[in-house]
């Protein structure tokens, strides 16, 4: 019995010393973790897409003239510009900047040198210089005073004393005389030349003429500048200006329908020229996308020309600028409709013509700064409606990390598309993904382009009125994301279409934006 | 440390190490059992020396066990959390004590005097986690959308070694004994109390995260780094290989006595690691992350989207993930306070081979605990005894422990266990304790 209690209790004990030692090791040295799949979300990236940014990255394409004007009420103005035109005075009328004048006689005239049509009463010299040449071929020095009757200076005659040698072999020439706030006045284009010389008995001569006729004096004239002209202008055309408007947001390559509301065609004059100034519009036609002339027709111009506002001299308004703004729009032309057919570009010229009227009481003035400019722009107010208005942009892409990742654990993928929309615009998108050979490796969407935002109500003037959000859930296969993840650009295309279809016009403000943000699930073994 | 292997540490710890000894108080002529008191010795015995000891004591709270952990496919175990992690309470503690002996000494001077030194490390902690933390280690964050996670824990890691040298003395039946415990540090980590907030929330939206972090510990020698690059939460560990001898020091005392009061009474009583405290010098750290931290993914300016004008990057945006936690580790001295035990017992000899008694223990400190135990106790043979606890703890009032000693010679062998269930179905049951070592008594 003693010894059957001692077996009993020695098996017990190795029993309990194997078992426990048994199950320790089992249980904690012959175990793996089991296979389980855990799911990650992080977000990816968010972007803030404003309008006016996306506008001005239109404008940017191309003119640098163009520019985006903020309304007060946010609305945006796309304004297209053309050069700007400028004439000066002096461009067009040029007379007596440089001659020599022949006086055979002691009282000479000379006519104004001026364009046809001119006739100048009064010239206020701002510079320049006059030399005297005389040929004294008496044989006695002679002393005298030369005089310009129509040439003063606070109300005196210009005079020139000289004392001239006998010249029998060349002439004698004068230090240039500086004429610099004369005024010449004269009612008939005439200038009177005279000169009182006298030898040396104080007798008054006249130099005799040289060999064959010539006259023994002449005045010379250097780069003479006037500040001011005043007389009559007669009829003269000129051109003003010939240049062409690049609409670039009609320009795309790309499909889709734009339409914009009450587009318009602007011209600003701006005009110190003291005359009447008429322009004749001899080109104004807006081109299509497949060459197409436009032309546009306006009841603001009458046998396509226009009178351009001018400063009056019988008005006291020597010096002063006077505008003149056209517009033409869908209530005095038919801009409206030449843009249902998205015209590319406005060409246009532009002539000058005075006193078209020919009037011969017209007084009038020309300052050294007398200038007449002409600017024509196309105003788009950002209101109208597009359907299916298709483009695109290429980014480039990295995608760091992730594209080290080791996707052999990844089971599925699923991004996460949110735009909250502030526009009045729907948008379909698709994003192809290139390598570096620009090669389209994958899509985003499997089977062409989604709708990922859909558009902000809008009120009954088309302005946005609300948000609206909308979620895309976009799942990828281990295959294709192994693929997207390495891309190096992505293609992005979008194609935008107005509220309820592109059929109502709405407004574009400068405010609206829209949110595009995106998110990232993984699934994945551990 | 790997996400399974944090999670590991949070659910089967409980594997690892014992403190309530409520057997071995009930065996006082264990050489060992003078490790619940300094007035044990064997009786009638000169020289002691005690050979590598093993105690462990353990629990989860609430129902978990290692069976919800563990499951069996082709022949091969896996540790799947699924199941587990369902079980669990909103929130959930760990607790574990460990002390390995590694070697003892006692010699018995006279009748009156005797003298003891000896070496261990003890292991000591206390975890209090949320559910939400391995719920969201285990599964993501994904399943978690649009709720705010609470994952911060609180930690309290000790591991020290603990040099003691002791007398005991005895005035006729009563004996008195006290231990004075020369303590090193190995490694420590103890959240503060003050910081232990963690949250995360993913966004519905596009799944921005949100951590707001108001978090602190104290570390010696365990965290070196937090690498939290990539998808996981990553947490470089110092190494844990215990030195004897380290700059962390301290000391605690053990004092207790032992009353034959009859031949057939005896009670004893005992204070332990009183007055125990460690400062930690080396390598010491204060790590706090504090702040709202929101990660947004990459902003793109729509300018460059629009103009086509830059590349869109996504990699210096997701490394911002890296540094999400953003914890200041900040060199600072720290101390510690062992929990003070405390051990009673009462035991009656009906005759030689049967024996009852009762034992009592009590922990006090940041982690307390209390248990009551009776037991009975048969000696068929001189030199080998069986004994059975019925006790009471926090966790359970159906405890039945149960004892095994051989004493062949001048050898003496144990294994024991407060709760034997636990230790034949350890996969059952969401708490363990168990202790087994030997001795040679001359």
């Amino acid at each position: 019995m003693r010894v059957k209690t001692v077996l009993v209790f020695v098996i017990a004990f190795f029993f309990f010393f194997c078992f426990f030692s048994a199950c320790t090791r089992e249980d904690l040295e012959q175990v793996e973790i089991s296979d389980h799949t855990a799911e990650f979300a992080f977000p990816l990236f968010s972007t803030d897409l404003l309008m006016k940014d996306l506008m001005l990255n239109i404008l940017n394409d191309t003119l640098s003239g163009d520019t985006l004007y903020i309304n007060p009420d946010n609305s945006m103005t796309l304004i297209y510009t053309g050069d700007v035109a400028e004439k000066k005075a002096t461009d067009i009328f040029n007379f007596l900047e440089n001659g020599l004048v022949p006086i055979p006689d002691s009282v000479s005239t000379s006519p104004i040198q001026a364009p046809d049509g001119v006739t100048v009463t009064r010239a206020d010299i701002k510079s320049g210089t006059i030399t005297l040449i005389i040929y004294n071929n008496t044989p006695d020095t002679v002393s005298g005073i030369f005089e310009i009757t129509q040439m003063s200076a606070n109300g005196v005659i210009f005079k020139y004393p000289f004392t001239v040698p006998p010249t029998p072999s060349t002439v004698w020439i004068s230090p240039p005389i500086d004429l610099s706030g004369n005024i010449l006045l004269s009612g008939s284009n005439i200038l009177e030349f005279k000169y009182y010389a006298y030898n040396k008995e104080g007798v008054r001569i006249e130099f005799p003429s040289i060999n064959g006729g010539f006259a023994p004096v002449f005045v010379s004239f250097q780069n003479l500048t006037f500040s001011y002209l005043q007389g009559y202008w007669g009829y003269s055309s000129y051109p003003l200006t010939r240049d062409t408007i690049e609409i670039d947001l009609n320009q795309t390559n790309l499909d889709g329908n734009v339409k914009v509301k009450n587009p318009k065609v602007t011209m600003r004059i701006s005009n110190s020229w003291g005359f009447p100034t008429r322009g004749k519009i001899k080109y104004l036609s807006f081109i299509g996308k497949d060459g197409t002339e436009y032309k546009l027709n306006s009841t603001i111009f009458v046998d396509d020309a226009v009178d351009f506002a001018f400063p009056d001299f019988t008005k006291d308004e020597v010096g002063q600028t006077k505008y003149t703004y056209l517009k033409m729009d869908e209530t005095n032309s038919n801009i409206a409709e030449i843009f249902n057919a998205q015209p590319t570009r406005l060409v246009y010229e532009v002539e000058g013509i005075s006193n078209a009227n020919l009037d011969p009481n017209v007084i009038g003035f020309l300052t050294d700064s007398s200038t007449i400019k002409l600017s024509v722009g196309v105003e788009l107010l950002l209101e109208g409606s597009a359907d299916n208005f298709q483009t695109d942009q290429t980014l480039d892409l990295d995608f760091g990390t992730y594209s080290a990742l080791d996707t052999t654990e990844i089971e599925a993928v699923e991004f996460k598309l949110v735009t909250e929309n502030q526009t009045a615009i729907s948008a379909a998108v698709q994003i192809f993904f290139l390598d570096e050979n620009e090669n389209k490796v994958d899509s985003l969407f499997v089977g062409g382009p989604q709708f990922i935002m859909n558009a902000a109500p809008v009120n009954a003037q088309g302005i946005v009125s609300g948000v609206t959000r909308k979620e895309n859930f976009i799942p990828m296969t281990v295959a294709r994301f192994e693929r997207v993840r390495t891309t190096k650009k992505a293609v992005l295309q979008a194609a935008f279409t107005t509220a309820d279809g592109g059929q109502i016009p709405v407004k574009l403000l400068a405010t609206d934006q829209v949110v595009i943000k995106m998110g990232l699930k993984v699934k994945t073994r551990l | 440390m790997r996400l399974s292997t944090l999670l590991l540490f949070l659910f089967l710890c409980f594997d690892l190490s014992a403190q309530q000894e409520l057997m071995l108080q009930s065996a006082p002529e264990l050489w060992h059992s003078n490790a619940t008191n300094p007035a044990f010795f064997p009786q009638e015995k000169r020289l002691v020396i005690g050979l590598p000891a093993y105690a462990l004591d353990a629990a989860h709270s609430g129902d978990l066990t290692l069976n919800d952990v563990y499951a069996k496919r082709n022949g091969i175990r896996y540790i799947d959390f699924s199941e587990a992690i369902n079980k669990l309470d909103p929130e959930n503690t760990v607790h574990f004590d460990q002390r390995i002996e590694t070697v003892s000494i006692g010699l018995r001077l006279s009748k009156k005097w005797a003298l003891q030194a000896g070496h261990a490390n003890r292991f000591t902690g206390a975890v209090t986690y949320p559910k939400d933390l391995p719920a969201l280690l285990w599964n993501g964050n994904a399943p978690y959308i649009g709720k705010t996670l609470n994952i911060g824990p609180k930690i309290a890691l000790f591991n020290w070694n603990e040099w003691s040298v002791g007398a005991m003395r005895s005035f006729g039946n009563l004996t008195i004994g006290a231990k004075l415990k020369f303590l090193t540090g190995v490694s420590a980590l103890e959240s503060d109390e003050n910081h232990h907030k963690a949250e995360i929330y993913t966004n519905p939206d596009i799944y921005q995260l949100t951590l707001n972090t108001d978090y602190a510990f104290n570390s010696s020698s365990i965290i070196s780094a937090f690498d939290t690059a990539g998808y996981g939460f990553r947490v470089s560990l110092g190494s844990l290989n215990g030195k004897a001898f380290t700059a962390n020091t301290g000391i605690a005392y053990d004092f207790g006595f032992n009353w034959q009061l009859t031949k057939r009474i005896r009670v004893s009583a005992s204070v332990l690691d009183w007055k125990g405290k460690i400062n930690w010098t080396e390598n010491a750290n204060y790590y706090k992350s504090n702040g709202t931290y929101e990660y947004e993914g990459a902003v793109f300016p729509g300018t460059d989207i629009i103009n086509g004008g830059d590349s869109l990057d996504f990699d210096s945006k997701i490394d911002t993930l890296n540094d999400i936690f953003k914890f200041v580790k900040t060199p600072k001295e720290f101390s510690t306070s062992l929990p003070t035990r405390y051990y009673a017992s009462f035991s009656f000899m009906l005759n030689a081979r049967w024996t009852f008694g009762a034992s009592f223990y009590k922990q006090s400190g940041a982690q307390t605990h209390s248990a009551l135990g009776f037991s009975a106790r048969w000696s068929p043979i001189k030199w080998a005894t069986i004994a059975a606890m019925y006790s009471v703890d926090d966790r359970s009032v159906a405890n039945i422990g149960m004892q095994f000693i051989l004493k062949p010679g001048p050898f003496q062998l144990y294994l024991m266990s407060d709760n034997l269930a636990n230790v034949f179905t350890p996969r059952n049951t969401p708490a363990l304790n168990i202790r087994a070592g030997a001795s040679l008594v001359f």
